[in-house]
């Protein structure tokens, strides 16, 4: 998609609405923060609220947080420009969870450590193994933000009409004051109060819509044609793929840095365990939102998918179904949900990043938090305002692959097996990363022509089991290195606290 | 379905970790805790987070329940809580991979099935957009229930022992 200015005009929008929005949001997000400053005062507050936030608040927050661009405009976007095909990504993003829940929360919860390199080096008692986790997660974390980026530009550019670059600055401007002054505990805050807005903003305009078009005899599936109208232009999935697409995203999200850190919050195993089944409930009720706006879009904004904005559809739909008044305060109350979307998302990124850019450089001081939270926003952002904007929903897929090739190996078999060493985790995270690096990359270099190699594309089918495979055998062949202490280890992360 | 709902008992930061050098085996009594925590009431501490190269120590955990880790009876019952909750996790994660898996095999299969529909909406639709999740909170109930049960029954036989 090209990042031309579209005049906001041209699509019925009134910029008004967006300004208002966008404000409201930004503001709310920042008080909320500033109320959490003073409450959280030691470094345990700022890192992981000190493990006292109760699993309802901390199943909201994780909503809040992992409900991103991807989730909020980009499912969406992709079902009406391939229907069915498309259904895959809110099944895997939601699925994910059940795959954290029986691997890895309450283990990771028990293990005591504040981020994924503090497991890792405490799991494995080596330092190289703690280096290239915590180069992993500051890349994976990276990566993530700038869909993030791109989903803000594309929303302020719709919604106001402002260049691109506004809304990412706006983004990373707003979040690195919020986690500077705050920590853990006042994002905790703010991201469970974000998942309920966007759950808000997603359920109160459809059912406006759908009170609309039921009553005014207007169609909602037009007989069925919503869901076989054939607007593709990419063509359609094959099995390899969707089951690959599958794969990644079930096993990525256990490798999710700001995913893992909020487990920490919870009090114990138990609880970390409560809070990932409320959280798949709340994923799932969210869900049914988007793919909606995506089956209306199909027949209310069929031309978005040619266009090349389809991840647009959900700003634009209540305007098409209403005008004047009633329509810009539904407007309004969708752009505030998605821009609340791009930015509990990224909070969490850059609260779980500057963790452990702070630990590895800073010396894991307050201050030196702060000053890591500045970092692993900015950096992002430089990639934002130089890349171009892609499908949300695709580009996060490929950081769900490639989690799932390095940190989910490390972890699961970290957690399960006693036979992990230093070198075999290192050598499986790097082949991993090597063989899911590179083909994303390669398919990215070729273009259009992609489609013919499925297999690079969505390469989570082979590297994830390449990554398991060479973990396996590097560690079968260093034996010797297996830490002494592995078995009490073990014991730690497995048995119940309350012993 | 969660015992330990009432009783968040924080666990303590992982602070000075204490040196876990093998204390003697069997059934001696855990040799002078350092870290756990005694009857005063606790302090609030400033902690820093760990750094990089000050921790090369073998074991960041404070020692706690040195009977069931280090005994060898003890070890016997972890590892079998170990495998028991492996095998619930692989159970119900094999599970819910067949179905999902086995949803797009059966559609590529008999492709006739996406031409069945249930108010207008096509049955593929309905079982990705909206049957698979309940599964998905079916499958996490199912199991928070059972780990919590193999748990307990551990606990039991720490406790008898």
């Amino acid at each position: 998609m090209n990042s031309e200015l579209i005049p906001s005009a041209a699509i019925g929008m009134n910029p008004v609405v967006g300004y208002a929005a966008l404000i409201l949001v930004a503001l709310s997000t920042v008080l909320i923060g500033i109320y959490g400053l003073r409450i959280s005062r030691t470094t345990g507050d700022f890192y992981v609220a000190s493990r006292t936030v109760r699993p309802w608040w901390n199943a909201s927050a994780i909503g809040g947080e992992y409900l991103s661009a991807a989730s909020f405009l980009g499912v969406a976007g992709l079902i009406l420009i391939s229907g069915v095909d498309a259904l895959w990504f809110p099944i895997g993003y939601t699925a994910g969870y059940l795959m954290l829940l029986l691997f890895v929360a309450a283990p990771l919860r028990r293990s005591g450590a504040y981020t994924i390199p503090d497991f890792a080096q405490a799991r494995l008692d080596s330092l190289l193994v703690r280096r290239v986790t915590s180069m992993l997660v500051i890349v994976v974390g990276w990566l993530y933000i700038v869909p993030q980026l791109h989903g803000a530009a594309l929303t302020v550019r719709i919604t106001t009409g402002l260049p691109s670059w506004v809304g990412p600055v706006a983004v990373v401007v707003v979040v690195a004051l919020s986690v500077m002054t705050g920590g853990m505990r006042s994002i905790t805050f703010v991201q469970a109060f974000q998942y309920w807005l966007k759950l808000t903003a997603l359920a109160v305009p459809l059912v406006f819509i759908l009170l609309r078009l039921g009553s005014e005899g207007m169609a909602v599936t037009a007989r069925g044609a919503a869901f076989t109208t054939d607007l593709d232009i990419t063509g359609q999935a094959s099995l390899y793929s969707t089951i690959s697409l599958v794969i990644a995203l079930l096993f990525g999200t256990l490798g999710l840095p700001h995913v893992l850190v909020r487990f920490y919050t919870n009090p114990d195993g138990a609880s970390a365990r409560q809070t990932t089944l409320i959280v798949l409930g709340l994923l799932s009720v969210f869900y049914l939102f988007p793919v909606a706006y995506g089956i209306l879009g199909r027949i209310y904004t069929p031309e978005l998918a040619a266009a090349g904005t389809a991840d647009s559809t959900v700003l634009l739909l209540p305007g098409r179904i209403f005008d004047g008044v009633p329509g810009d305060l539904l407007s309004a109350l969708v752009t505030a949900g998605a821009f609340a979307a791009f930015l509990s998302t990224t909070s969490g990124l850059v609260v779980s990043l500057a963790g452990v850019v702070s630990q590895e450089f800073f010396s894991g001081s307050v201050q030196g938090f702060r000053r890591a939270a500045v970092l692993s926003a900015l950096i992002p952002l430089v990639f934002a305002l130089l890349t171009d904007t892609q499908a949300l929903a695709g580009s996060v897929g490929s950081v769900f692959a490639f989690t799932a090739s390095t940190i989910c190996p490390l972890l699961l078999l970290a957690i399960w097996w006693t036979g992990l060493t230093d070198i075999g985790a290192v050598a499986g995270m790097l082949t991993g990363a090597a063989l899911c690096g590179g083909s994303i990359l390669a398919a990215a270099l070729l273009g259009g022509e992609a489609a013919d190699f499925p297999w690079l594309q969505q390469p989570a089918l082979w590297t994830v089991p390449a990554a398991f495979l060479v973990t396996i055998l590097v560690s079968r062949a260093t034996g010797h290195r297996r830490p002494r202490n592995t078995a009490r280890v073990l014991a730690r992360l497995h048995s119940p606290e309350t012993l | 379905m969660c015992p330990s709902e009432e009783s968040p008992a924080p666990t303590p930061l992982p602070e000075s970790p204490g040196d876990v050098s093998p204390s003697p085996p069997l059934n001696t009594p855990p040799a002078t805790p350092r870290d756990v925590p005694t009857d005063l009431p606790p302090q609030r501490v400033r902690v820093t987070a760990p750094r990089t190269s000050a921790r090369s120590s073998s074991s960041s955990y404070p020692v706690l329940r040195e009977l069931a880790e280090e005994s060898e009876v003890g070890q016997l019952f972890v590892t079998s809580l170990i495998r028991s909750q492996l095998r619930l996790a692989l159970v119900v994660a094999g599970g819910f991979l067949i179905i999902l898996i086995g949803i797009p095999v059966l559609l590529t299969v008999f492709p006739s099935i996406s031409e069945v529909t249930v108010f207008t909406v096509p049955v593929p639709w309905l079982l990705l957009g909206f049957a698979i999740y309940p599964l998905v909170i079916g499958c996490a109930a199912l199991y928070v229930r059972s780990a919590s049960r193999n748990e307990k029954r551990f606990q039991d036989l720490i406790d008898e022992f």
